[in-house]
């Protein structure tokens, strides 16, 4: 600024840490009150990213940004696909970056983008070449794969206590291991309707609802292992491949039409990575199964209730399907659909995908609020009083999600099958047929 | 009476509409200021044609070779035009020769030049530094089939272009889009890493501009299969520290000021109208438009008539315009010039 006739430049200092008004700075903070003048643009990063297989789509983008608009961590932080091109152009190495590990693939960037960046492949080929390189991996993730290694499950669970949740449902569901035989569909359980007591609630319900369609059916009990498609992309390759040769090894000794699973990733692996490998099996989300035949259903409690609708990104965008569960809820008398702004192709991750489930520390350190916390507090807009949902990682994150946003009080986070399971009596009516 | 058409301007556009007047079967007389025929791809140095990549040369001889196999088309070099009197379907137009031919028709196809980075207001340091140069001093280079610094006589270990010198500048009075630059620096930047291929290439820009299918003959080739990377932000000052120059500028994503080292920097320099279109229009009693250019009279539907009917323009002489763009209207010159001058016959017959 002019002192006397003289212009002297502003005196700016860079120290390690700082006190401004109470708070710490780092020195990541405060060197932002500088310019920092871009003295290089060594680019090797993007070119040895490019290199891998799967990630060469990084190379395309042409910092058009229609991406970062519709990415939902840029909406609680800094991350983005066009910036991530950006840092590795400038030269930063994002498999030493926190950005690695803040993508949830959940796909709405690779929707809008021209150039067909897909972050999608670009992720897990990162992933992977970092764990190869030693680099360092969250050890919240680190831990959950180390799990599924030895358990073959993400919850570190023993594979005895896979079926555990049966005892609660009121009805017979016939364990192949014990009961062996064909059928005309294996339910699919995964992990977190497995293991997770909010994940059983569902599982029993749709036991129940299975019951009164009187569907052949049976589960693989201890013999199941998750499908780690989540592990997959969060950099697992390896894993995934191991999980997928002992998991076709158990299906090809039971006999069976469909899959049916409520795991929109392990659908996704089933309906388009397994066939890659030459597995081809015909797989069903539970939605779909249900929604054909709803009309079937003797509905004999009517809700009353507003209800939201949350899109799995793994059933929506990823493959195609979002009536069913729409198609489910409008069946269900009194029951009234609002759509959140974000819905169907548009439909706002929960944070979840892509191992998020298993970053949610990492997350929380470089982003302003979880994605599941947004996304819950899109939900209590509506003015809804249920967040239905059909995935299974979504009933525990967006109840957590909800107690932090205060609309826990108001806003109820529900299975889909819970809500049909409720709406056809619940388990008294079983109990009392 | 005269059945002739007069094209004014041995470049690509003067040569097709001669070509196609010829075609059309009334005589054409090509005037042209030089020794020989080719215009700006060949006294520029042009090496290979955007954006399909020809050999200049080659496809300018292939040019010239059609014309001269026409005995309806007549050449004179060394020749300009000096004045033009009577009106459409029997003008004389005067030349530097002291002769004078009669002419049903005039074409002006007398092309633009590379704006001179001389006259830039930023501190591109043209004329100072030897490594800096502009898009045609690259082309000699290219067609020599030898990418140099010219300073150290070595390949460039870091090349960058620096886009809109000249152009779209309200200060320099350009105040137009020369439309091809674009796609010449990354026509350049895709042959320099082919020919240097440890060479590292940049392209500071305001806006890519890439009209039509030169987005996938050029644009997206040069990003993804030849690793030219294109930094928004264009560079404001080019200096020397030490022996190595340093361009300075914003970059406008990250909006952080950048400083980076090159070994060289490419003007991407724009165009303007010729010295040649700027005196046509007097000498042929046309109207320019407040830039130089010749201004066609009845856009957009009629992009080749002048002020003065008759008299017709084509190629950059009309404004900025890549070699698709001039042939497409040296053709439509031909044409309407032809059709006057068929038209004029018919009625005193």
């Amino acid at each position: 600024m002019p002192v006397g006739g003289y212009k002297l430049l502003p005196i700016v200092h860079e120290v390690a840490s700082a006190t401004v008004d109470g708070v710490e700075l780092t020195a990541d903070w405060n060197r932002q009150f500088e310019t920092r003048v871009i003295e290089d643009y060594d680019s090797s990063p993007l070119f040895d990213l490019a290199a891998l297989s799967e990630a060469e789509s990084i190379e395309w983008c042409y910092g058009c940004g229609r991406c970062v608009p519709v990415c939902p961590v840029d909406l609680v932080g800094e991350y983005g696909p066009r910036k991530v091109h950006r840092k590795l152009q400038m030269g930063i190495d994002l498999l030493e970056d926190p950005d690695l590990w803040l993508c949830t693939t959940c796909g709405n960037c690779l929707r809008v983008c021209p150039k067909q960046v897909d972050m999608i492949k670009i992720m897990p080929a990162a992933r992977e070449a970092a764990m190869t390189a030693g680099k360092e991996v969250p050890a919240e993730l680190q831990g959950v794969l180390e799990a599924t290694f030895k358990y073959g499950n993400a919850l570190g669970q023993s594979p005895r206590r896979r079926s555990a949740w049966t005892k609660g449902a009121g009805v017979p569901v016939r364990d192949l291991t014990k009961e062996p035989g064909p059928v005309d569909y294996l339910f699919y359980v995964e992990d977190y309707w497995s293991y997770h007591p909010r994940g059983h609630q569902a599982a029993q319900a749709f036991a129940r609802i299975l019951h009164q369609l009187g569907i052949d059916y049976g589960i693989l009990g201890h013999e199941e292992r998750t499908l780690g498609d989540s592990q997959r992309l969060a950099g697992e390759k390896g894993l995934f491949e191991m999980l997928m040769e002992q998991v076709v090894e158990t299906l090809d000794r039971h006999e069976f039409g469909a899959i049916v699973t409520p795991d929109p990733h392990g659908f996704n692996a089933l309906a388009t990575v397994y066939p890659k490998y030459g597995h081809t099996f015909e797989v069903l989300h539970y939605t779909q199964l249900l929604a054909p035949r709803v009309s079937e259903l003797t509905f004999t409690t009517p809700l009353d209730v507003k209800v939201t609708f949350h899109d799995p990104c793994y059933l929506g965008r990823h493959n195609g399907e979002y009536d069913a569960p729409r198609r489910l809820l409008e069946a269900i008398p009194g029951l009234e659909l609002i759509e959140m702004m974000r819905c169907r192709e548009n439909g706002y991750c929960c944070g979840g995908g892509g191992g998020g489930m298993w970053l949610d520390g990492h997350t929380q350190s470089h982003t302003s609020e979880r994605l599941s916390v947004r996304r819950v507090k899109e939900a209590a807009e509506t003015g809804a009083d249920v967040l239905a949902v059909c995935c299974p990682y979504e009933v525990s994150r967006f109840e957590d999600g909800a107690k932090a946003a205060g609309v826990d009080d108001r806003l109820r986070v529900l299975d889909i099958a819970e809500l049909l399971d409720m709406a056809l009596g619940g388990p008294d009516r079983v109990a009392g047929a | 009476m005269s059945e002739s058409v007069v094209v004014i301007g041995g470049g690509p556009a003067g040569i097709e509409a001669a070509r196609g007047v010829a075609d059309l079967g009334l005589p054409s007389i090509l005037i042209e200021q030089r020794e020989r025929l080719g215009g700006t791809p060949i006294f520029a140095n042009y090496a290979a044609l955007t954006p399909y990549f020809e050999d200049a040369e080659q496809a300018m001889d292939a040019m010239i070779a059609e014309l001269n196999a026409r005995p309806l088309a007549e050449v004179r070099t060394n020749t300009t035009v000096t004045g033009l009197s009577g009106e459409a379907g029997a003008f004389t137009v005067e030349l530097s020769t002291g002769e004078s031919l009669e002419a049903g028709a005039v074409i002006v196809a007398t092309g633009f030049d590379h704006f001179d980075p001389g006259r830039e207001r930023q501190i591109y340091n043209y004329y100072q530094y030897p490594d800096v140069l502009t898009l045609q001093d690259l082309e000699a280079q290219l067609k020599a089939h030898e990418v140099l610094v010219p300073s150290t006589g070595k390949p460039p270990e870091r090349i960058c272009w620096v886009q809109c010198v000249g152009s779209r500048d309200r200060n320099i009075g350009n105040e137009w889009c020369s439309k091809v630059c674009c796609g010449i620096a990354s026509k350049q930047a895709i042959e320099v890493r082919e020919m240097v291929p440890g060479c590292r290439a940049y392209i500071f820009y305001i806006d890519m501009r890439m009209y039509g299918y030169w987005e996938t003959q050029l644009y997206w080739p040069a990003q993804e299969k030849h690793h030219v990377q294109y930094i928004k932000g264009i560079i404001t000052e080019v200096l020397e520290r030490g022996d190595r120059l340093v361009v300075r500028g914003e970059d406008t994503t990250m909006g952080r000021p950048l400083e980076v080292p090159m070994d060289m920097v490419i003007l991407s320099v724009g165009m303007e109208p010729s010295a040649g279109t700027k005196s046509m229009a007097g000498v042929l009693g046309i109207e320019p438009n407040r830039y130089g250019f010749i201004e066609a009279a009845k856009p957009p539907l009629d992009t080749v008539s002048t002020s003065r009917t008759g008299v017709f323009a084509c190629g950059a002489a009309l404004g900025p315009a890549d070699l698709e763009d001039t042939i497409s209207s040296a053709g439509a010159a031909a044409g309407k010039a032809v059709a006057l001058v068929r038209r004029g016959t018919l009625q005193t017959v």
